[in-house]
């Protein structure tokens, strides 16, 4: 067991596909700034494999970043999902808005669902809040 | 006899929804899924009006926003598909007037298969023609589970139709190609779900093509061409098709080409229609009046002298924020703070910026004028364009003091 490990946490880099999902959906409706928002909003879905990697635990904050942006969400485990190593899941928020680059190739369509980001655990730092992230 | 209502929660503007109300709010809400529960009873933060952070009467927060886009030399109206045609026709009124850069959502969405549908390049239905007949039907890169909850159980997969008696249980077989496994991808089971890498929906369509085509299948990604075949056959089969085509499909094709030849031949073999998943409640509307007008659906530039149109990539809401040639913003019924990457909209906080929306937003929370308007479908009527091209009346519900956005942009219109 090297020292290293205590120093920083490990950084993976995963590729980043959004999607939608109804109780965020809801949620925005009801108020953008409320805290059942960003609970529905400020989140990484991981596999099993990537969150060993990071040596984190379900639940836990960690740092996502690229050069586009750097926000602090909840890192959770996917529910029924396949194997994905490599591939993370956000839901389209602001959180996620942060870290898609402006490059669109002059086509006026940025990538929205194909973005690569470096995640890190955060140890303990709290998510990014909404009024934080602007 | 109960009054039904239209939830404006979606595209989908279910017109089954019952409502009990309570002082003058809206209590109850019957039939709609949980987000357009969660609509029809409004937002707790509802926007003030207000110019430079101080509130202010809505008659003084036109006034600037009239100045404001007066003297902008060129201004973009963006927003719209949260407004009621009325409302889009007046704006685009107003984009002609000021020669303004003239936009919506489904210019980074759902565009480019409107368009193709309205120029009949793609062959479409309506969500009625998928109640009453479709026996197959794919969900590629679309998880209306989420996007549009009640799409499968008013229309594409649950429903008794009249040709379509024994509903999902005999009568229908839903497919999701898809790169994750979403709620929708769930629903038609493991066997009906096509899980392909990120980015390579071309090239799946291209080995279905070959596999309609009784020709091997392959792919780079080294898909089991025996399921390909077997999916092939089943589309053969179908009667009445219908590909319900999603953001993630849109997303990853560079140009409809495959998308069109895969049409082509499931036409020769078959029968298949396209849907487009259209999120905001009037986002084809909006496509609908501006084609009229202009012949494009999006992405257009008003020359202030000529009040003629340009359309291209460049006139894009991405582009023109991108590349910083847009020097006031008027955004209507929309948060492209929240729903564009921050790296292109923080543009949006160095010009002057003008909200109207019934809630508070990011966007809102960093414009000079703010003006709430009433919430479409719940306090003002007006009609809307369903996802399939029907046209829908919208309701009143209860009343507001707040102003339709309709009447806001007509004063607008006339202080310039
Ligand atoms: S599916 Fe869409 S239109 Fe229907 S109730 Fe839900 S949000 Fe409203």
């Amino acid at each position: 067991m090297g020292f290293g490990q205590f120093l920083a946490s490990p950084e993976i880099k995963l590729k980043v596909v959004t999607y939608r999902d109804v109780f965020q959906n809801t949620a925005q409706e009801t108020s953008r700034f409320g805290e059942e928002y960003e609970r529905s909003s400020a989140v990484i879905k991981l596999d099993l494999k990537d969150i060993a990697k990071l040596t984190i635990k379900d639940g836990e904050t960690v740092i996502v970043k690229n050069s586009s942006g750097k926000v602090v969400v909840t890192a959770m485990k996917s529910d029924y999902e396949e194997s994905h190593a490599g591939i993370a899941y956000m839901v389209n928020s602001p959180w996620s808005n942060s870290l898609v680059p402006d490059e669109t190739g002059g086509t006026g369509v940025p990538k929205f669902k194909d973005f690569e980001v470096t995640v890190q655990g955060a140890k303990g730092e709290k998510v990014t809040g909404i009024s934080e992230i602007f | 006899m109960s009054e039904y209502y239209v939830c404006t929660g979606c595209a989908l503007l279910c017109d089954d929804i019952e409502v009990e109300t309570e002082n003058g709010k809206v209590k109850t809400v019957h039939a709609a899924c949980r987000k357009g529960v969660a609509r029809m009873k409004g937002c707790i933060d509802s926007l003030e009006c207000t110019v430079d952070g101080e509130k202010t009467d809505v008659e003084s927060a036109i006034a600037k926003a009239a100045e404001i886009l007066g003297e902008a030399a060129n201004p973009l109206i963006f927003g719209h598909g949260n407004s009621s045609s009325e409302a889009q026709k007046l704006s685009i009124a107003l984009a002609k007037k000021v020669g303004a850069y003239l936009d919506d959502t489904s210019s980074f969405c759902q565009g480019p298969i409107i368009e193709a549908i309205l120029q009949e390049k793609l062959k479409t239905c309506t969500l009625d023609d998928i109640r009453h007949k479709a026996d197959v039907i794919i969900f590629w890169g679309a998880d209306p589970s989420n996007s549009h909850p009640r799409h499968l159980s008013r229309y594409s997969y649950f429903p008794r139709g009249k040709e379509r008696q024994r509903g999902w249980e005999e009568d229908r077989t839903a497919i999701c190609v898809d790169v994750r496994k979403s709620e929708t991808a769930i629903i038609c089971g493991d066997n009906r779900f096509y899980k392909i890498p990120m980015g390579e929906d071309a090239e799946f369509m291209d080995a279905l093509v070959s596999a309609l085509s009784s020709k091997v299948p392959k792919t780079s990604f080294g898909f089991d061409a025996k399921k390909i075949l077997e999916l092939a056959n089943v589309l053969k089969k179908a009667k009445f098709g219908v590909i319900c085509v999603g953001l993630g499909l849109i997303y990853s094709l560079k140009d409809l080409e495959p998308l069109f030849r895969l049409m082509d031949k499931l036409n020769e073999v078959s029968d298949f229609n396209i849907m487009p998943m259209v999120g905001q409640y009037n986002m084809r509307g909006f496509n609908q009046n501006l084609y009229e007008e202009t012949g494009c659906i999006n992405r257009v530039k008003y020359s202030p002298e000529s009040g003629e149109a340009e359309h291209g990539p460049e006139f894009s809401v991405v582009e023109a924020l991108r590349n910083k040639t847009v020097d006031a913003a008027l955004i209507i019924g929309s948060d492209p703070l929240s729903s564009l990457p921050l790296s292109v909209s923080r543009y949006l906080a160095e010009i002057p910026l003008i909200s109207i929306d019934p809630c508070r937003n990011l966007t809102s929370s960093r414009s000079n004028v703010t003006i709430p308007c009433a919430l479409g479908g719940v306090e003002y009527g007006g009609t809307a364009v369903r996802m399939d091209g029907v046209d829908v009346e919208l309701k009143k519900i209860i009343d507001t003091d707040n102003l339709p956005d309709v009447e806001i942009l007509k004063k607008i219109t006339e202080a310039i």
